[in-house]
C-alpha cells in the first residue's frame, strides 16, 4: 500500500496540532500549514524523529490570496499528492458584534470560510482518482446552534455545515469522501483554558481535550462518516435541538442571553 | 550578597535555601509561616514571612535583594478549590516578576516543571519540543500559563532564566507534592501494594540535590529567556521498584493493577470527590497520563550548566537512608 499524505491547515496549535501527532501515529505523512514563527519547524522535526513519517511544512498566511496555489505548487514541484485535506485553519471570538473591528471580521471570513473552500476546489483538482481521497472540514456545534457573542463564528461554520452537506451529494458514489466535524469546546489555546476553566455544569461537560476529539475525528473520517459529533453530551445537545419545538429553544436562548448580559 | 528564596519550606525551596546558605549567601527565606516545621534553621538564613499572593509583602522582603529563585507553586495534586493552582501558580508568579521587576532585582530563575511537555512518544523530550497533548492537570496548565507570564517579563528587559525539573525525588520531608518520597516510604511500611500496567511506563527521575545544584548553575551560568531541563534518569516503574527493593532490602510482592481498572476507579474517586468535598487518592487525568511514557533529556543543561546527574541507585540510596532516619 502506497503511504498517504495528509494536508494539515492551523497545524501548529490547538486541535491542528494533534491532528498532526494522530495522523502521524497511523504513519500518514504530512504537510504542516501555519502562520510564520508558530513553531512549525520544530514540530515538523518532533514528528520526524518520533513518529518516522515525512513532514513537510509551509509557514504562510491563508488569508493571502497567492497562498492556495502556493500550496498545492509547492506540493507538484515536491512530486507529493495530497490523499487528505484537514481544513483545520479558523479564527474564533466570544465578543459583542460592534465590540470588534471591521478587520477582524474581514480576516475571520477569509479564514474561516474562503481558505477551506479555494483548498477544497484545488485538493480535489489534485486528487488521485484511483484512490480514496477524504476531506475533513472542521465546523462547530456554533454552526448548528445560535449562540450569543459567536455572532460571525457562528455564521462561518453554519456556511461550512452547508458547504459540506452539499458537496457530500455532490461526490456521492465518488472516490472522495467529505466529514463534517462539529465539535462543542476543546481546551486548545492558553487563553481558553482560562476561560474553560472557569465554566460550570452542562458547559463545562461539553469541553473536550483535543488529542481525544481528534482521534474520534480521523477514526469517522476514514470510516467515511458524514457528520462527527464528539462526545456523547454533545451528541445528546444535537437531538434535543432536532426534537425540541422552535419556541421552546427560543425561550432557551434568551435565558442564556440574560444571564450572558448579567455576568 | 542577599537573596530571595519563595517557597522556602518546599521540597526544593528548602534545601536550596540551606545550599545558598551555606556557600554564604544571605538567603532570606520567604514562607506563609515563620514557624513552619520545614524551615531550616541556619545563621546565614533569615525567614519573611510573607505570601505570593500579596504584593506588599514581596516588596518587604525583596528589599536589598539582588538575585531572587522562584520555587513557591501549588503543586499538590488536589486543591479542594480549583482556583488555587492558578491563583498560586500563574497570579503568584506575575506577582513575583512585577515586585522584583520594580526592586530593582538582577536576576531571577524561575521554578518551572517537566510537566509544561507532559507525556513522550518515543524518544526524550528537550528543550524545543512541542507539547503534544492537551492540559486535563491543572498543576500542568497553570504552570505553562506561569511560563507565558515569564515570557513576557523577558520582553520587557528582565534577566529570567527557567528550570524544568521532572518527577523530584531525595532526602527531604515527605510534603503533599513530594510523590516519590510517599511512594518510597510507603512501600517501605509495606503499604505500597501495586505497579499500574504493565509496569514499563517509563518517568524521568531527578536526585533533589542535582536539582538544587542546576538552580543555583541556572543563576550563575543561565541564558536568560532560556529553559533548562533539570532531569535525571529514565525509569519504568519496574526497575524503580526493583531498585527500592534492593536498596532498602524490604522484598514486598506488588500487584501489577490493569490501567482499565485504575481508570475505573479514578472515576469513582472523583464522583466521591464531587458528591463529598473529600480528598481524592486519585483523578481520571491522573490515570490517562499512566498511558504514557514521561522521558526528558537535560543535555542542554548537562552542556551549558554543568549539570550533574547522580545515578538512581545511588540517589534512591541516599533517600531510602534519609527516610529510614526521619
Amino acid at each position: 500500500m502506497i503511504t498517504q499524505t495528509a494536508i494539515i491547515t492551523g497545524a501548529s496549535e490547538g486541535l491542528g496540532k494533534s491532528f498532526a501527532i494522530e495522523l502521524a501515529s497511523r504513519h500518514i505523512n504530512l504537510v504542516l500549514v501555519s502562520l510564520p514563527a508558530s513553531g512549525l519547524p520544530e514540530l515538523a522535526s518532533f514528528i520526524r524523529k518520533n513518529f518516522e513519517v515525512k513532514v513537510n511544512y509551509l509557514e504562510i498566511d491563508l488569508t493571502l490570496a497567492e497562498s492556495y496555489p502556493a500550496i498545492f505548487n509547492y506540493l507538484s514541484a515536491e512530486q507529493i499528492t495530497a490523499h487528505l485535506l484537514i481544513n483545520n485553519a479558523g479564527l474564533g471570538n466570544w465578543s459583542w458584534f460592534e465590540d470588534l473591528n471591521i478587520g477582524f471580521y474581514k480576516k475571520q471570513i477569509e479564514l474561516n470560510v474562503i481558505t477551506p473552500v479555494l483548498l477544497t476546489r484545488l485538493f480535489l483538482a489534485q486528487a488521485d482518482t484511483a484512490c480514496t481521497s477524504y476531506i475533513l472540514n472542521v465546523g462547530s456545534l456554533g454552526g448548528l446552534f445560535v449562540v450569543p457573542k459567536k455572532q460571525v463564528y457562528g455564521a462561518t461554520k453554519s456556511f461550512i455545515r452547508y458547504f459540506t452537506k452539499c458537496l457530500q451529494l455532490e461526490l456521492h458514489g465518488s472516490n472522495v469522501k467529505i466529514s463534517l466535524l462539529s465539535p462543542g469546546g476543546i481546551n486548545t489555546k492558553p487563553e481558553l483554558l482560562v476561560m474553560n476553566n472557569k465554566l460550570k455544569g452542562i458547559s463545562k461537560a461539553t469541553i473536550m481535550e483535543p488529542g481525544h476529539v481528534a482521534r474520534i475525528a480521523i477514526d469517522g473520517l476514514l470510516k467515511g462518516k458524514k457528520e462527527i459529533i464528539p462526545g456523547m453530551i454533545n451528541r445528546v445537545l444535537v437531538l434535543l435541538n432536532s426534537l425540541l419545538p422552535a419556541a421552546v429553544k427560543e425561550i432557551i436562548i434568551r435565558q442564556r442571553l440574560a444571564t450572558i448580559i448579567k455576568s | 550578597m542577599k537573596v530571595l528564596v519563595t517557597g522556602a519550606t518546599g521540597f526544593i525551596g528548602r534545601q536550596l535555601s540551606l545550599d545558598l546558605a551555606m556557600q554564604g549567601y544571605d538567603v532570606k527565606a520567604l514562607c506563609r509561616n515563620t514557624d513552619h516545621p520545614y524551615l531550616i534553621k541556619h545563621k546565614n538564613i533569615e525567614p519573611v514571612t510573607g505570601n505570593i499572593l500579596y504584593r506588599q509583602s514581596l516588596g518587604r522582603a525583596m528589599q536589598g535583594c539582588q538575585q531572587v529563585y522562584h520555587t513557591a507553586a501549588m503543586a499538590k495534586m488536589w486543591c479542594r478549590n480549583p482556583d488555587d493552582y492558578h491563583e498560586t501558580n500563574v497570579v503568584g508568579t506575575r506577582n513575583v516578576l512585577e515586585v522584583a521587576a520594580n526592586a530593582g532585582v538582577q536576576k531571577m530563575v524561575y521554578t518551572s516543571t517537566c510537566g509544561v511537555w507532559g507525556p513522550t512518544v518515543k524518544h526524550p523530550m528537550s528543550e524545543n519540543d512541542p507539547r503534544i497533548a492537551g492540559f486535563p492537570i491543572a498543576y500542568e496548565r497553570t504552570k505553562y500559563l506561569a511560563e507565558l507570564e515569564v515570557q513576557n517579563f523577558i520582553k520587557q528587559g528582565m534577566q529570567v532564566v527557567t528550570v524544568n525539573p521532572s518527577r523530584v525525588y531525595g532526602e527531604g520531608p515527605v510534603t503533599e507534592s513530594n510523590t516519590v518520597g510517599k511512594m518510597v516510604s510507603a512501600y517501605m511500611r509495606g503499604k505500597w501494594r501495586f505497579i499500574p500496567g504493565s509496569g514499563e511506563q517509563v518517568a524521568n527521575y531527578a536526585f533533589l540535590s542535582d536539582v538544587v545544584d542546576g538552580h543555583i548553575a541556572a543563576m550563575a551560568k543561565g541564558q536568560s529567556g532560556e529553559r533548562y531541563i533539570l532531569g535525571g534518569e529514565d525509569i519504568s516503574f519496574n526497575d524503580f521498584f526493583n531498585t527500592v527493593c534492593e536498596v532498602s532490602g524490604k522484598k514486598h510482592r506488588l500487584i501489577h493493577l490493569p490501567l482499565k481498572a485504575i481508570e475505573c476507579y479514578s472515576y469513582v474517586e472523583k464522583l466521591k470527590t464531587q458528591l463529598t468535598g473529600l480528598r481524592p487518592f486519585f483523578l481520571p487525568e491522573f490515570a490517562e497520563r499512566l498511558k504514557y511514557d514521561q522521558k526528558y533529556s537535560s543535555n542542554k543543561a548537562i552542556v551549558q550548566l554543568g549539570y550533574r546527574i547522580t545515578p538512581f541507585a545511588e540517589g534512591m540510596h541516599k533517600t531510602i537512608n534519609y527516610l529510614k532516619q526521619a
